[in-house]
């Protein structure tokens, strides 16, 4: 009796967490089964049960009328390249203000930075649009271009990145480079030889943290990018949603897509994930 | 030695393309905003300095205080809604002893989605007809509700949707303060017969106070930069009773081309975050003590 007693007591802390796990997980899987049912009327009769039968060509149609392969690899690409950019350019400042001589300047150089963690993003949101439209590349406005999201996805993750990085850096020893410059490397040696692999873990983790705020933005992808051509993921996904919002076995397929890479990611990575993202405190 | 790391060139070429962007991206924009923010402008024509007039309009807008208070309800709903629900179930699932891994990697799923696409998501779990929420209420006998589309339930829906997203993020914060507290201060309680709850308000809450300071805070920045949500599920309808001042901005700046009073609203944007920060800090942040096991 009592050993039933216990182990009913014991549960109920399980029981709760599971409806947890079902409020946080269910919508997935409720938008995966009504991604391979027929149409609306076999969502509507059977909303959450296994589809009767399976249409795959939701995905089909999902991939050829969203094209979202093609915001598929714009966001990669943006998103790749400017978490790459972020980082080097992010790294070089933080080595000069954490390993090289010039302890004043550095210091008022680092609060400097900080400033921008303090500035809200979306304050910023006009006079970033009206200086990207003021900005001519190539005798084409930046606005309208990828450049206008990989200048300003750069830039955004750059005090964040910094604080991260000189962190890592101002507790490698100093002895380190104190040999290393003996032995006659060149302050650029010491960065790119030394410093730089020493500091591969926090490297990884900013990046991937910089990939994934990049790869979900959607304020300034909406507004800075007008072509269909060029769209990134989740702005391709709200247009496809506005046009075809009266199917929604193909929206869920379209859903479907653009949550999976995510999902694979967060699969392989979710240790560097959650210390990366927790650490940040970086929200959206 | 000295000399290899003081040179002035090399300190100057390792900062120069990070302050450049820095410079152009968030200093520029930050003094442009506080200078067009006193000026009437469409964005074409010359500006032309009009002095307070258009934070003066923006007071006198009632629209622009009912987005200010959805801002408000974002926060309130965080602190008040969100928070006790984080702080309930991080203690849970600290103190079970199997699945602990599974239910962490889980809770977190969300916070790593877009927030459009879970906008899109739950836009059709809101759905009046085929949507879940219907469905269920149908199914045990009650009206169904027009989640995004009635002026009462609006809001609410968006910030069910905003709290279904970040609330694992939370817990798993507040779960990674619970055990870092070393096990011989909750086994001294059990050997004192303290019970659950006794050592779960008495020790553990008031131990990750400070992480808890941490986390208002960042729902309180969070709450002021929310804006895509709202964009792609509601667009700030119906009737403007969901905008949020970052899309009243936007309303006003980019599909308006209010420039001048659109940076005021930003600015005004500015000073709100700083002034909730600075009370936040003097009120609470400076009470909750920093503890040393």
């Amino acid at each position: 009796m009592t050993m039933t007693l216990r182990s009913v007591r014991r549960s109920i802390p399980h029981i709760l967490l599971i409806g947890y796990l079902i409020a946080t997980l269910y919508p997935f899987v409720f938008v995966l089964f009504s991604s391979i049912k027929s149409d609306n009327q076999a969502i509507a009769s059977n909303p959450f049960g296994f589809p009767s039968s399976f249409h795959f060509e939701n995905y089909y149609e999902a991939w050829v009328n969203a094209k979202i392969s093609v915001y598929f690899f714009n966001s990669l690409y943006i998103s790749t390249l400017c978490s790459i950019v972020t980082i080097i350019f992010s790294a070089m400042g933080a080595f000069a203000i954490t390993r090289m001589r010039y302890l004043k300047i550095s210091k008022g150089m680092y609060q400097f930075i900080l400033i921008g963690l303090l500035i809200p993003g979306n304050a910023l949101l006009l006079p970033m649009y009206k200086m990207l439209n003021d900005m001519v590349f190539f005798g084409h406005a930046v606005l309208g271009t990828h450049m206008a999201l990989i200048l300003p996805y750069t830039a955004g993750a750059l005090p964040f990145t910094v604080i991260i990085l000189s962190a890592f850096m101002r507790s490698i020893p100093g002895e380190i480079e104190e040999a290393s410059v003996m032995d006659g490397l060149s302050a650029k040696g010491v960065f790119s030889k030394i410093i730089l692999p020493i500091t591969i873990p926090a490297l990884v983790t900013v990046f991937i943290i910089n990939f994934i705020s990049n790869w979900n933005e959607f304020l300034l992808a909406n507004f800075f990018i007008s072509t269909d051509e060029l769209r990134t993921l989740p702005v391709g996904m709200v247009g496809f949603r506005d046009i075809y919002n009266t199917n929604y076995a193909q929206m869920s397929a379209g859903i479907v897509f653009s949550i999976v890479p995510v999902m694979i990611i967060y699969a392989v990575l979710q240790k560097q994930i959650i210390e990366g993202l927790t650490a940040g405190g970086v929200k959206g | 030695m000295n000399k290899t790391l003081r040179s002035p060139w090399t300190y100057v070429l390792f900062l120069l393309p990070l302050l450049i962007l820095y410079l152009m991206f968030f200093i520029y924009p930050m003094i442009s905003a506080f200078t067009t923010a006193f000026m009437k402008w469409n964005g074409l024509t010359p500006p032309k300095f009009n002095g307070l007039t258009n934070f003066k309009h923006a007071f006198a807008d009632s629209k622009f205080w009912e987005s200010a208070s959805n801002n408000g309800k974002f926060i309130l709903f965080s602190v008040f809604v969100q928070v006790p629900v984080i702080i309930f179930f991080s203690l849970l699932i600290s103190n079970v002893k199997k699945l602990k891994g599974l239910y962490k990697t889980a809770v977190f799923v969300p916070s790593v989605m877009s927030t459009a696409v879970i906008g899109i998501l739950w836009s059709f779990i809101y759905e009046p007809d085929i949507g879940l929420f219907n469905q269920i209420l149908t199914k045990i006998g009650l009206h169904p509700v027009m989640w995004l589309s009635d002026t009462s339930w609006a809001m609410f829906s968006i910030l069910i949707t905003n709290a279904w997203q970040w609330t694992g993020f939370y817990i798993v914060m507040v779960l990674a303060a619970i055990l870092s507290i070393p096990r011989e201060i909750d086994e001294a309680a059990i050997v004192d017969g303290a019970s659950a709850f006794t050592r779960a308000t008495r020790i553990t809450v008031p131990l990750i106070m400070p992480i808890i300071s941490v986390v208002i805070m960042l729902s309180i920045s969070g709450a002021m930069k929310a804006a895509d949500i709202i964009i792609v599920m509601t667009d700030g309808g119906p009737g403007g009773v969901t905008d949020v001042m970052a899309t009243y901005l936007i309303k006003y700046g980019i599909t308006n081309a209010k420039y001048g009073y659109g940076n005021s609203i930003g600015v005004l944007i500015f000073m709100f975050s700083l002034i909730l920060t600075a009370l936040y800090q003097v009120l609470i942040a400076r009470r909750v003590e920093r503890v040393e096991y």
